[in-house]
């Protein structure tokens, strides 16, 4: 069937090769002569490297480190920031950072010698949680008191003239933990040498990151080395930076080697030594009129970043951006500090930032909500922000705001306010329900200033060929990018060729991340594509464009004033649960959740991300715990960390408000990360009201419960 | 590290049980896990193994005379979840013990030789007062399975003896109970889990057993505990509930256990006893039947 | 004392001798060039690995090849191009099955076992029948609903 109609649904391009077991993984790719690597890393979380003995090496074997990188190159992965070395030299920051890199032909042989390696360290005190950080526990890890990145965010009437006129302030405070991505895939990679450049097999969300990034170690130029995306199965932000952590060491080897070295990891190293999602802790001080209406709020916000800066900066901005909901309060003074731990390294995680705030302002409100008898969603639903709503950065929202539609949506299809007054509070029923939202793409000027993304459409024949460093991760953009040009073209999809990114065949476009492909790529292509439908006739000829900001939308990024955003996502999920007061089980009995997306290039697509980002919310909040124990995470395995089966949670109901966005493809917008942003707090709500409890802190397992119950 | 064998018949199995102290490894799914060493690599545990999966004559689950079901040590918990002639409560964690694959490959022989206290089936199978039958050159000894699980991974098989089978007694309860809680609904190890079983005569209680799992170093069953409902007539028995439930909860943590599986363990044996004195239908209390 | 272990995989005969602790799935994948067979986990939890042996399905990584003596082990490109094979697939595809794609073998030979063993599975048949097969990227309800596609479409073949 030709499919070009933008609200056809189609079949994926991946999907069969996939299914067939055909698509090639980085662990299914093989060289002639090809070493296996593994990664020597710190096992204490703070202190000095006084002796690495390494027993002698037999031949065709290698132990690289830092000293293996030439006078020109540069021990630092730039990660937005430059401050995560590669190897690390003379110090330890946290477990599991590397250390070294250890190749050779046969696996037994490196475990062998692997066991036999030994580090020795004088060890100092660590800080591994917020509150060790802010205490300087051990002595500071960076500057004098372990802040690596603050802002602030001031909106409306001064807060202590407001604090001091207010009837009653509410203060708590709220926690969320670490969450591990879990990608079906682990971390991967391979390295070799083609015709006298390094290149890199990498399974990564974004290749020109990589290059980027550990090009200095050599001293080399990005364009000295070729990534090429293997097909990736899962990242979630997981493989956002993070595979420079591999792509870096394999460099260093490969200068010194020059043999494929092919690295991957096993569930355990992925489950200890990669980043997770920030912790955080967000206070909030909330002034409240005698009637219980806000008058204004106060939120200090912090997060967990780690041992290294690296990309936290934009996470804490986001989630400060974040901070005050969907919601437009008459005040609001919002302070973020990222702290720094001796924990591995904080980093991207669908949502960047805003699930942990957002989880706390829902929260936070339903708890007043409750205190002064409203419903919460009722209560919450009368400060629903609207188009031109001064937002926390002092900008304005752009569009229409549909949140009353959404919220009216899931009310009906769930009987909610049936349901709220028939269970009441504590008779093991609950109904819950929370609104978010997700700012696209790159924070305020970023997509202007910063990443000034490219993209090009190759036409010979009559096949296009779409020349994007945009990647396909499971989430379905190779699919909908086609669409976006065989549609603006009015061509068949199938005459629509898009392969995974080579750097040295395509242009930048930024990367895949931020919820950015379908709102900003898929822009460019689809601008890309009409001037090319309207040159159709002039034989092969390719178009290449860059991304334009529109007009009128100023930003500050010195002062974080201005529009943050130019649009957004909206959600509005309602979770019911049936709480087993004999175990503290949940049973999840029913979902639903409405969101704004703009225009949806692909139903089918669509319909698979809500689901999947939604249950990754519910694990979120529910079952997915990462403790760390004096710098060790105590959960390395899928037994001990557990995700959602399929018996975990019910079949969703969900529904989409049709909006189309101006500057949108088709009037898309952003989609990937907002559908993460908000189950979790619908969750909590429900629970609470099922047990009659107060919940502060995710995830809650039926141990916290008991906790939160026994503190009822 | 130690080599590894594969026996064709259960002699040559005795043999190196006896000569190599070799470990039977029958679906794997434990010593596999326990000393994996990541991709491509075989696991290598410091001690020799031998896979004994082929040796039929360890198979299959019979009744026998005295109305006792034995299991054959290579039966799989598959198996044991679909037979008839398995008491309720092992079918019952049989079929919620991992996932489908899990339960095609993990045997009885494996899950009670390992000795792990989250395992699924020494718990209920210690509530029928299961026999477990071993086997050596020097022939067959049998031996309460209470008795054979010391501890947390201790067990007292001999060097030279490997598991045969286990052998549950016939049981008629009126009134049966078991629940496991694991980290998620399906495909979880236990966190805690509990069996009750108890049998009501005219009014009395001839009858009245409970076992616990993952709740200490072994599966616990206190005879004491139970004897303060034993012989008792149902009448009397609210009034024993919460001295029953202190004498149980003392039995299970004598190590500082978290609070939330000793008053889960007490609201299980709550939510029993209450259907007992109740005069619930006779049957499966609590959930549905497998 | 078997001193080689002989299997069958995909209706190929195998001959194996080395050390029998060897982990099935590196047999497949890097003797048997099998890549189909995913390690998601190493531990036999995620389900990634599954194969069918003597119609059962197993986990591969944490099956010692020990244990396969005379047994017969499908993989996923031994059901693919079948009849039943290609109908999941087909179904997978057409349902919106299949995200990032690395548990989607594992997850159509657990189809392919349930739909063998009950042709017009409900949901909550299927949603058993999978639970050992993780997902990270789906939430499961397209593949629970894909796997009922391809009940309704094979119809007789499951039979």
């Amino acid at each position: 069937m030709p499919v070009n109609c933008i609200d056809d649904k189609v079949v994926r391009v991946d999907a069969e090769a996939k299914a067939r077991g055909e698509a090639k993984y980085a662990s299914d790719l093989s060289f002639p002569d090809m070493l296996y690597a593994r990664l020597i890393r710190s096992d204490i979380p703070r202190g000095t490297i006084d002796e690495i003995s390494v027993p002698e090496l037999p031949e065709g074997y290698y132990f690289i480190t830092a000293k293996d990188i030439p006078e020109n190159g540069r021990n630092e992965l730039w990660m937005i920031a430059k401050d995560w070395r590669c190897f690390a030299d003379g110090d330890v920051r946290y477990v599991g950072e590397t250390i070294g890199l250890l190749a050779g032909p046969d696996r037994n042989m490196l475990d062998y010698l692997e066991s036999r390696i030994e580090i020795r360290y004088t060890e100092r005190e660590a800080a591994i949680t917020i509150d060790d950080a802010l205490a300087v526990k051990g002595g500071p890890i960076v500057g004098e008191d372990n802040v690596l990145c603050s802002l602030f965010c001031e909106k409306g009437e001064k807060m202590q003239s407001i604090m001091d006129r207010a009837d009653s302030v509410f203060t708590e405070t709220l926690e969320t933990g670490f969450q591990e991505h879990v990608h079906l895939e682990t971390n991967g990679a391979v390295i070799t040498m083609e015709n006298g450049k390094y290149v890199i097999y990498i399974s990564a969300q974004c290749p020109f990151y990589v290059r980027k990034s550990v090009a200095g170690l050599l001293g080399l130029t990005p364009e000295d080395i070729i990534v090429r995306q293997t097909t990736t199965g899962g990242a979630f932000g997981g493989k956002e930076h993070f595979p420079d952590v591999l792509a870096g060491p394999l460099l260093v080897a490969e200068s010194v080697i020059r043999k494929p070295i092919k690295l991957i990891f096993t569930r355990e190293e992925d489950m200890l030594f990669s980043v997770k999602r920030h912790p955080s802790k967000v206070t909030y001080r909330t002034a409240l009129d005698k009637e219980g209406n806000i008058l204004g709020i106060d939120g200090t916000i912090y997060y967990n970043c780690g041992a290294y800066l690296s990309s936290s900066y934009v996470v804490l901005q986001r989630g400060v951006f974040h901070a005050n909901g969907v919601y437009d309060f008459p005040a609001t003074y919002l302070k973020g500090v990222g702290v720094a731990t001796n924990t591995f390294p904080s980093d991207a995680f669908r949502g960047f930032g805003a699930p942990q705030t957002l989880f706390a302002i829902e929260t936070h409100l339903d708890h007043i909500a409750r205190k002064f008898g409203f419903d919460p969603a009722e209560y919450k639903s009368r400060y629903f922000i609207k188009k031109d709503g001064e937002t926390v950065t002092n900008g304005h929202i752009v569009e229409d705001v549909k949140l009353p539609e959404m919220m009216k949506k899931i009310a009906d299809a769930s009987d909610y306010f049936r349901k709220v007054k028939e269970y009441g509070i504590g008779s093991g029923k609950g109904i819950g329900m929370s609104f978010y939202n997700h700012g696209g793409a790159f924070t305020g000027n970023g997509e202007q200033a910063i990443i000034k993304a490219h993209a090009r459409l190759v036409k010979t024949g009559d096949r296009v060929r779409i020349e994007v460093g945009s990647t396909e991760m499971g989430q379905g953009f190779q699919t909908s990018l086609r669409k976006i040009v065989a549609n603006a073209l009015n061509i068949d999809m199938d005459q629509v060729d898009y392969d995974n990114p080579d750097t040295s065949l395509v242009p930048d476009s930024g990367p895949t991340a931020a919820s950015r492909s379908t709102m900003v790529v898929g822009k460019i292509a689809e601008n890309c594509a009409l001037e090319m439908k309207a040159r159709w006739n002039e034989g092969d000829f390719s178009v290449e464009k860059e991304y334009e900001h529109p007009d009128g939308h100023p930003w500050d990024q010195a002062t974080f004033r201005g529009d943050a955003y130019l649009g957004y996502g909206w959600g509005a999920a309602c979770v019911e649960v049936d709480v087993d007061k004999v175990t503290n089980e949940v049973k999840t009995t029913g979902i639903w959740t409405c969101h704004d997306i703009g225009h949806a290039i692909d139903e089918l697509i669509v319909h698979g991300q809500v689901n999947g980002g939604v249950i990754q919310s519910l694990g979120y909040a529910s079952m997915e715990k990462m403790e760390n124990r004096k710098g060790h995470f105590r959960q390395s395995s899928m037994s001990d960390y557990v995700i959602p089966t399929s018996m975990d949670f019910p079949h969703q109901e969900w529904f989409l408000v049709d909006n189309p966005y101006q500057w949108g493809p088709q009037g898309a917008k952003g989609m990937g990360e907002l559908v993460f942003n908000g189950a979790d707090a619908a969750y909590v709500d429900a629970v609470e009201r099922a047990l009659g409890i107060t919940v502060t802190k995710i995830p809650i397992p039926p141990e916290d419960i008991e906790e939160a119950l026994e503190n009822a | 590290m130690g080599v590894n064998y594969v026996p064709e018949t259960l002699e040559e199995a005795l043999l190196l049980r006896k000569a190599e102290k070799a470990v039977p490894l029958a679906g794997g799914t434990d010593i596999m896990v326990q000393h994996r060493r990541g991709l491509g690599l075989a696991p290598q545990p410091d001690f020799p193994v031998m896979i004994i999966s082929g040796l039929n004559e360890l198979r299959g689950i019979k009744k026998l005379d005295d109305g006792s079901v034995e299991i054959g040590a290579l039966s799989t918990a598959a198996e044991i979840a679909a037979s008839e002639l398995v008491p309720w409560h092992v079918r019952k964690a049989a079929s919620g013990m991992g996932a489908i694959s899990l339960r095609n490959s993990a045997t009885i022989g494996g899950n009670i030789g390992n000795g792990s206290p989250k395992g699924d089936l020494p718990q209920p199978l210690i509530l029928l007062d299961a026999e477990v039958v071993l086997l050596s050159f020097d022939g067959e000894r049998r031996m309460l399975l209470d008795e054979f699980i010391i501890g947390a991974k201790k067990t007292a098989l001999r060097d030279d003896e490997i598991i045969k089978s286990v052998i549950i007694p016939p049981h008629e309860f009126t009134y049966s109970y078991y629940r496991k809680i694991g980290m998620r609904r399906a495909n979880a190890i236990s966190k805690l889990s509990l069996s009750a079983a108890c049998t009501v005569k005219d009014g009395v209680i001839s009858d009245f057993r409970a076992s616990s799992g993952a709740a200490g170093p072994k599966v616990i069953r206190s005879r004491e505990a139970e004897s303060m409902i034993t012989r008792k007539p149902v009448a009397e028995l609210e009034d024993i509930v919460p001295d029953f439930l202190a004498a149980w909860d003392h039995a299970i943590s004598p190590h500082a256990m978290p609070k939330y599986r000793r008053n889960t363990t007490a609201r299980m044996l709550t939510e029993f006893l209450e259907a007992v004195i109740n005069g619930a239908e006779p049957g499966i209390i609590g959930q549905e039947a497998l | 004392m078997l001193k080689s272990i002989t299997f069958y995989v995909n209706d190929s005969r195998v001959v194996f001798s080395g050390n029998p602790l060897t982990r099935l799935i590196d047999i497949l994948r890097d003797e048997l060039g099998l890549t189909g067979v995913k390690e998601g986990c190493g531990e036999g939890e995620c389900g990634a690995c599954s194969v069918i042996k003597d119609g059962k399905l197993v986990t591969s990584c944490i099956l010692p090849v020990g244990a396969c003596e005379g047994s017969h082990i499908y993989t996923i490109e031994g059901i693919r191009d079948t009849d039943k094979g290609k109908c999941l697939v087909d179904a997978f595809r057409d349902g919106g099955a299949v995200q990032c794609g690395f548990c989607i073998p594992g997850m159509v030979m657990a189809a392919y076992v349930l739909l063998s063993e009950n042709p017009s599975p409900d949901e909550n048949t299927i949603r058993k029948a999978i639970s050992g097969n993780i997902c990270r990227c789906t939430g499961y309800d397209l593949i629970v609903e894909s796997i009922r596609l391809a009940a309704e479409r094979g119809g007789d073949l499951w039979v």
